[in-house]
Formats: C-alpha cells, sequence, structure tokens
C-alpha cells in the first residue's frame, strides 16, 4: 500500500455528553512522521479527541481515517493494534519486574508454559537499544527514573509498529535534562516511521519540538499550522483564548477588610515559599495548569499535608491537621470527589453530617430525627436530584455527587470553604447552580478560595486570582480591572 | 438538563442493605436449621437450641471486636493467642507463692480480683501493641495481629511451659465461669454474652464513634479529610478487641479452673467467619454484630447437626467449611443482584 501523505484525517468529529458538547465539529489532518502539537485551555476538548482515537469513547458522529482507512476503535486494546500508542501521564509500566519482562509484556509466547525468547522479543530490545542504550533489559523497572520508564513504554510503543505514539504531558513530572534527552529521542522517532501527537501545557515546548501545531477551544478546532509559522507564543495564546469574554464578574460593592487568613512562607515537596492574605467575605481564586501546586496548597492549608511555614486563621496558628481545621473553621472540597470527598457505599443521609457529627448528636449519641431532617434540608437546598435520601451516594450522577460533598462542608458551618476543582466533571447545569450557590454563600459571609484550573471559572465568580506555576504564586491581580487573559495564559504557561 | 426533575425526596422505605443482609441470613439459618432437624434426632428440642447459642458464647463475645474491626477494613487475629495468655495470666498471677517444688504450681499469690485486673491490662497490652503498629506505623493489620497472635500464644506457652496452671487456686476462681442463676443452665458467660451484644447493638446503631467507624472502613481517606482521626478510632478499637479477648480468656480459665496454654486455638478464624457469615464486608464500610450473631448460630448449627450426624472431626471441618463457602457465596451474590 502507498502510504498517504496524512497519517490521521479528522473530518466533522462530534463527541455529545449529557447537556454538553465536548467536540463540536472538529476536522484536521495530521502529517505523516511529525511532531502535532495539541494545545488548548482546560475543558477545549483535548482529552476527550485523544479519548475517541485511542478508544475510550465512542464518537457521535463524524469520520476518522488512519493512514486512509476507515479508524473506529472500540476500546483501547483495539486502538493499540491498530497503531495508536499512548504515553499516559500515569505510567503504564510493572515496577517489579525487569524492562525485558516490560517490554513483552502481552506478548510473551510460551513453550508448556515458559515463557520464551523470541523474535518479537528480541526485537523489542534492539529498539530499546537503539533508542536508549543506558537502559539494561534484566534492569528492573523500579530502579529507572520516571524519565527513562517513560522511554521504555516509547520502545514499547515503536516495537509494535505503531504509527502514532500520543503523549500526554510527557514532561510534567521529569527534569531539565532528561526533557532534552526526551526531545532527542521524540526527534528520532520521524526516522522511525512514527507520528507524534504531542500534548503540553508547556508553550515553550511546542516551539521547540512541534512540526506543526492545533489549537482547540471549547470544543471546537480553531487552527491547525506549521509551527514554523507561528510567530512567538503570545500569538499561540490569542488562539487559545480567543474572544471569550468574561462576563457575569461584578466587583463587589463592599470592602473586605479584616484579614482571616494568612499564610506566610509556605513551602512542601511541591510548594515554593507562599505567602499570602484573605480578607473575611472574599471570594479568592488560584489560578493555574495542572500540576501548578493549586491542590497541594489546597492541602496544606487545611493541615492534610505537611509543610515548613505559618497559617494563621483567625488569629490563631494552625497545626497541621484536619481535625483541627475543621474545628477551627475551615472545609475543604477536595479535588477528587470520589475517592477523597464522598464516601460512596454510604447513603446521602450517611454523608452530609460527617464533618459535624456534634450537630445531630447529643452527649456522643446520634438524634435520627435531626440526622434525617440534615440530609432532607440539604437535599432540598442544594437541588440534589434522587427520590430517597437513602440512596447510595455511588448511584448519584458527578454533579449530584459534588453537591453531596458540599454539602458535607456546608454542614461543618465552616467560615472558610476551600473548593478545589469544585466543578470538574459536572455538566453545565450543576455547574452554575454550584456558582451561584457560592456567591450566595459569600453574601452570607463566608470566605471562599476557589483552587482551579479552568480560567472563566475564576474570572466568573473571584474577587481576587492569584497564578500559580510550579509550585509558586507568580501575580496577584483583582477582578475586574488589571485582568488580561492573555497576560494570565503568558503567566501560568511558565512565560516571565 | 435532566437535573432539576427531582421529586420532593423521600425517607427510604425500603429496608437498608445491611438488614437484607441480616434477614437472608436468618432465613439461611432457618434453613439449615430445618435440614438439620430433618436428619438429626431431637435437634428441634428446646434444650438444644439453648445449647445452639450457649456453647459457643465465647466467640460471639471476641465477633464483637472482631466485627468492628472488619468494619473499619482492617483484621483482628490476634483474639485467639490473647484469649489464651490472659487465661494463663490469670491463673498465673493468683497461684500462691513457693507453695510446690513443682514451678507450675507456683505464681504471684495475688488476690483474685488484683489477677483478673492485672490480666486484662495485658490484654489490653495486646490491643494497644497492634494499635500502635497499625495505627501510627501503618503496617498492614493483617501482618501485626498475625505477629501478636503468635507472640500471645508463645507468651502464654513460656508461663504454662508448654502445657497448662491448674494448681495451688484460690478458692474464689472457679467462682466467675460458673455461677449462674439457680435452678438454670444459665450461666454468667452468657448473660455477659447477651448484655455486650445488647451494648454491641446500642453502640453500634446510635453512637458518633460507631458512625466514625464505619466512615473509616467506607473510605479512609475521605474520612481523614472530614476531620476523623483515624488512628485514634483503631487505637480504642483494638484495645476493646482486647479487652474483649480478656474477658473471655479469664471466664475459660474459671470455668476450666487451669491456664491452658493451648486454649482458643482457632478462635480467631471462627470469629471471622461468623462475622463473613454474617454479612460484614472483608473490604469494610458494612455490616453488623446482629448479622455476625446469625451467622455464629449458623456455624453453631452446622457444627451441631456434624456432631449429631456422628461424623468424625475430620469430615466435621469438610462440612463447615462447604456450608460456610455457599452461605457467604449466596449471600454476597444476592447482594449483588439486589444493587444492581
Amino acid at each position: 500500500m502507498e502510504p498517504t501523505e496524512n497519517v490521521l484525517e479528522i473530518r466533522d468529529l462530534v463527541k455529545d455528553f449529557p447537556g454538553v458538547r465536548a467536540v463540536n465539529n472538529v476536522s484536521f489532518d495530521i502529517k505523516r512522521n511529525t511532531v502535532h502539537c495539541l494545545v488548548g485551555e482546560n475543558g477545549a476538548g483535548k482529552s476527550t479527541l485523544i479519548k475517541i482515537l485511542t478508544g475510550v469513547y465512542e464518537r457521535t458522529s463524524g469520520q476518522i481515517l488512519l493512514n486512509g482507512e476507515e479508524y473506529d476503535p472500540h476500546n483501547p486494546r483495539d486502538a493499540k493494534n491498530q497503531g495508536m500508542s499512548t504515553l499516559f501521564q500515569e505510567l503504564n509500566v510493572v515496577d517489579q519486574l525487569t524492562v525485558e519482562e516490560n517490554l513483552s509484556l502481552g506478548v510473551e509466547e510460551t513453550t508448556f508454559g515458559f515463557m520464551r525468547k523470541t523474535d518479537k522479543t528480541n526485537k523489542m530490545i534492539n529498539v530499546m537499544n537503539s533508542i536508549e542504550p543506558s537502559i539494561k533489559p534484566r534492569q528492573l523497572v523500579s530502579t529507572l527514573s520516571v524519565a527513562k520508564k517513560q522511554i521504555v513504554e516509547i520502545a514499547r510503543a515503536v516495537a509494535a509498529d505503531s504509527n502514532i505514539i500520543i503523549m500526554d504531558e510527557p514532561t510534567a513530572a521529569i527534569s531539565e535534562s532528561e526533557i532534552t534527552r526526551l526531545f532527542t529521542i521524540i526527534r528520532s522517532l520521524r526516522e522511525k516511521n512514527v507520528t507524534v501527537i504531542y500534548i503540553s501545557h508547556r508553550l515553550d515546548e511546542i516551539f521547540e519540538i512541534g512540526d506543526y501545531v492545533t489549537v482547540m477551544r471549547d470544543g471546537g478546532h480553531i487552527e491547525t499550522k506549521p509551527v514554523s509559522q507561528i510567530k512567538d507564543r503570545s500569538e499561540l495564546i490569542k488562539m487559545m483564548i480567543g474572544k471569550t469574554v468574561f462576563e457575569q464578574y461584578t466587583p463587589r460593592e463592599d470592602d473586605c477588610l479584616d484579614t482571616i487568613l494568612q499564610v506566610n512562607n509556605i513551602s512542601n515537596h511541591r510548594l515554593n515559599n507562599i505567602s499570602f492574605n484573605v480578607n473575611a467575605g472574599e471570594i479568592v481564586g488560584f489560578y493555574g495548569l495542572v500540576g501548578a501546586g493549586k491542590t497541594e496548597l489546597a492541602r496544606a492549608i487545611f493541615g492534610a499535608d505537611n509543610y515548613d511555614g505559618e497559617i494563621i486563621f483567625k488569629g490563631k496558628k494552625l497545626q497541621p491537621d484536619p481535625e483541627k481545621a475543621i474545628a477551627a473553621g475551615i472545609a475543604l472540597v477536595p479535588e477528587e470527589r470520589r475517592t477523597q470527598g464522598l464516601f460512596t457505599i454510604l447513603t446521602i443521609r450517611g454523608n452530609v453530617p460527617v464533618m459535624n457529627m456534634r450537630k445531630i448528636s447529643h452527649n456522643g449519641f446520634i438524634n435520627a430525627t435531626k440526622e434525617r431532617n440534615a440530609a432532607l434540608e440539604y437535599v432540598d437546598k442544594l437541588m440534589i436530584a434522587t427520590n430517597s435520601i437513602e440512596k447510595e451516594a455511588a448511584k448519584l450522577s458527578g454533579g449530584n455527587q459534588q453537591k453531596v460533598v458540599l454539602s458535607k462542608c456546608l454542614f461543618a458551618d465552616a467560615d472558610l470553604l476551600m473548593l478545589d476543582e469544585p466543578t470538574r466533571g459536572i455538566d453545565v447545569g450543576a455547574k452554575s447552580e454550584i456558582y451561584s450557590l457560592i456567591r450566595q454563600l459569600s453574601k452570607e459571609g463566608k470566605t471562599i478560595i476557589i483552587f482551579s484550573s479552568e480560567l472563566p471559572e475564576v474570572m466568573n465568580i473571584c474577587d481576587s486570582i492569584y497564578l500559580m506555576y510550579d509550585g509558586s504564586l507568580r501575580t496577584t491581580l483583582r477582578n475586574g480591572c488589571d485582568v488580561d487573559s492573555e497576560n494570565i495564559l503568558h503567566i501560568v504557561t511558565g512565560g516571565e | 438538563m435532566e437535573i432539576n426533575q427531582a421529586q420532593k425526596p423521600f425517607v427510604g422505605s425500603k429496608i437498608s442493605d445491611e438488614s437484607f443482609i441480616t434477614l437472608f441470613m436468618v432465613g439461611v439459618l432457618i434453613l439449615v436449621f430445618v435440614i438439620a432437624s430433618l436428619v438429626v434426632p431431637n435437634f428441634y428440642k428446646p434444650q438444644n437450641i439453648f445449647n445452639l447459642i450457649t456453647n459457643n458464647w465465647y466467640v460471639i463475645v471476641l465477633g464483637i471486636g472482631v466485627t468492628f474491626i472488619l468494619i473499619t477494613g482492617n483484621f483482628d487475629m490476634s483474639v485467639g493467642g490473647n484469649v489464651a495468655l490472659t487465661g494463663v495470666l490469670s491463673v498465673y498471677f493468683c497461684q500462691g507463692v513457693n507453695v510446690s517444688q513443682n514451678p507450675l504450681a507456683n505464681g504471684l499469690g495475688l488476690p483474685y480480683v488484683v489477677a483478673v485486673g492485672l490480666a486484662l491490662i495485658c490484654a489490653m497490652g495486646v490491643g494497644a501493641v497492634n494499635a500502635f503498629f497499625i495505627a501510627k506505623l501503618k503496617v498492614p493489620s493483617i501482618i501485626v495481629t498475625l505477629g501478636t497472635m503468635m507472640l500471645a500464644r508463645g507468651a502464654a506457652q513460656v508461663i504454662t511451659q508448654g502445657a497448662q496452671r491448674n494448681t495451688s487456686l484460690p478458692e474464689a476462681f472457679g467462682v466467675l465461669g460458673s455461677i449462674g442463676i439457680p435452678g438454670t443452665s444459665i450461666r454468667l458467660p452468657l448473660l455477659i454474652m447477651i448484655a455486650l451484644i445488647i451494648l454491641a447493638y446500642v453502640f453500634e446503631k446510635k453512637t458518633v464513634f460507631a458512625r466514625r467507624i464505619y466512615l473509616i472502613g467506607a473510605n479512609p481517606e475521605a474520612a481523614r479529610l472530614s476531620g476523623i482521626n483515624v488512628s485514634k478510632y483503631l487505637t480504642a478499637l483494638y484495645i476493646l478487641s482486647g479487652l474483649l479477648a480478656g474477658i473471655t480468656g479469664i471466664l475459660l480459665a474459671s470455668e476450666f479452673k487451669a491456664g491452658v496454654s493451648s486454649r482458643a486455638m482457632g478462635y480467631e478464624f471462627d470469629a471471622l467467619v461468623i462475622a463473613l457469615l454474617g454479612g460484614v464486608s472483608i473490604a469494610g464500610g458494612f455490616g453488623s454484630v446482629l448479622g455476625m450473631f446469625v451467622g455464629a448460630i449458623i456455624l453453631s448449627v452446622v457444627t451441631s447437626a456434624a456432631t449429631g450426624l456422628l461424623l468424625s472431626p475430620d469430615w466435621q471441618y469438610i462440612l463447615k467449611a462447604i456450608v460456610t463457602f455457599i452461605a457467604i457465596l449466596s449471600q454476597r451474590f444476592a447482594l449483588d443482584k439486589r444493587k444492581s
């Protein structure tokens, strides 16, 4: 077969989720043996597109041609067999096995149940050698650095005759020198007849490694261009944010002057000397891309992680202990709803009161009526869609689960409410309900801190915005006056 | 958007999963009992039914602690060893000083009340050791408690030189295990078991403490982020489980007027099995003391029927294994079916 010029052609691709069109009529081509970058803000539709390509999601409509032929993978294995490999952020290697065993994982051949060294394994080892001779086949994978584990995965993909390797933020967790090495390898892949789809939030990398770049925004395709035709990062940023208007935010009339929270020189493994103050009644936003340290900051303030430095809340020094933070009047809606926020096997009734059992008990004994009423009250107040408070939390939709977590935190009667990615993965309707709830709480005098990787979210509701990059605080903005979304994106992608 | 179509939520009228499992196991119990009554002569007689409950008081008492610990998502395999150790200690502490050439007849000569108190403290000490490794050092509970299981039994063997201590005991020693309601065969251990089951039931259903045990088992990380001091609760439960083992050990020693190092061999497994039979989830967050009690009676019916059928002890094990296995499988199957 004569190889086509385009390894992948995407035509009118659409993906609908209940209430949202995540990918909206996207069409573009990817040229054979190039490095094709995919950029866009969080929520632009990159991940959904990638998940369709790798067979995790089924498309709603549209067409994809791989090597000129119809391509419709039904699951990730199917996609892999057809030549589409992915390097996820969570690496897919088994630490306890050797490099060689990892390479042959899933393609082992056996004689009487014993593993046999086959041509396939030998080929993989050869590919491995040609890419990175310093990795020995007999070495345990657990002894390798993250960067080298990535290389093992790349070798596996190359040896499996993948046409396309998708790399999702491969530089997020590796050092500068390792990045240089990775880029050399990525360039060498072009000669090995491999096309790379490269996703990164670090825009400088696109200029360094990319041949082409596709920009997505709000589920739609904005532009596909050779990187050489793009002047600088600000042109790229312009394409990413477009003319998005951040409406709705109205500067507050009253001034909040009393400091409620002082964070002084907080550092830990992911945070770098962070200091700021929050005034009572304010809505404060921390914006940064994935991995900027927002979650770590939220967890440090709440006392879920240790830190050096000092946090003063309502004039008293906080101990790093969630129990004490809650007692002092701080509640956290954690980043991961299902694993950190919710007791999925318990009912709504069982979830709502857990952060403040005192309100439904007397001398350590639970008052069943108060408990039921608490659940009914919050189901009503937050409009949780359920037919019974005895419904298992696991059976609720994402938006309703998040409302249960919010109920839990509101029930704690905290003065400071911290929300980490409060609207991640929930539909538009529930999103706007949560926003109006946040505004309502602020009117009632609560202090709110939002940690978010969605710019419209913080622009929409926060009075002041802190920008984070790589564990550090970069800039503070007052919403409503000096806000320039281009400048914001410039800062949170590592620009000075 | 389909979200705002919520009808007015109601307070659930259908029974909870927990009550469902308990009732399901009551059904299994009735079935097993009917079968046993058909094949074993006189099995249905009131005296035999009474024995089914009384003969297992010790496993049920141990089962209370084991159940709560299972609900947190942890194990306590040290209870059997702890029973043996406490029993032996309660003897050793009150045996006369230098009364005989035989070292096994000489003890510390303490009053019986003091001996019991000290033995209970030692039993809780075993629980505290478990708690230290599990809650503070985060060592998996199965490893820690298998270790203390052998440690406790080993200590009992050292104190008894691998056998037992049964001489030079004060008069008071045999009282606890044999005192009862005059004119009936109801003895103190049975009364203690009934009292503990009632207490545990109220504790489980009504207290904030118990509710947090379920939260810890359902999701330890979410529990921590909800302000629950997980290690405090685990520590309290392991000490409680140690105390229950201690009470059992003292009562058994008193009943037999001896501290035997091989006492309560395998009870940790029986306690685990009855909890699982009663629907307690091995993954934590789900289960009840009442269920465990039903599980204990099921096991008791099977054991007793096997004896009644004059099966050799070897075959009894196999019968017990088969019934337990089928019962737990059918229970899990029923729960899955109900949930889907």
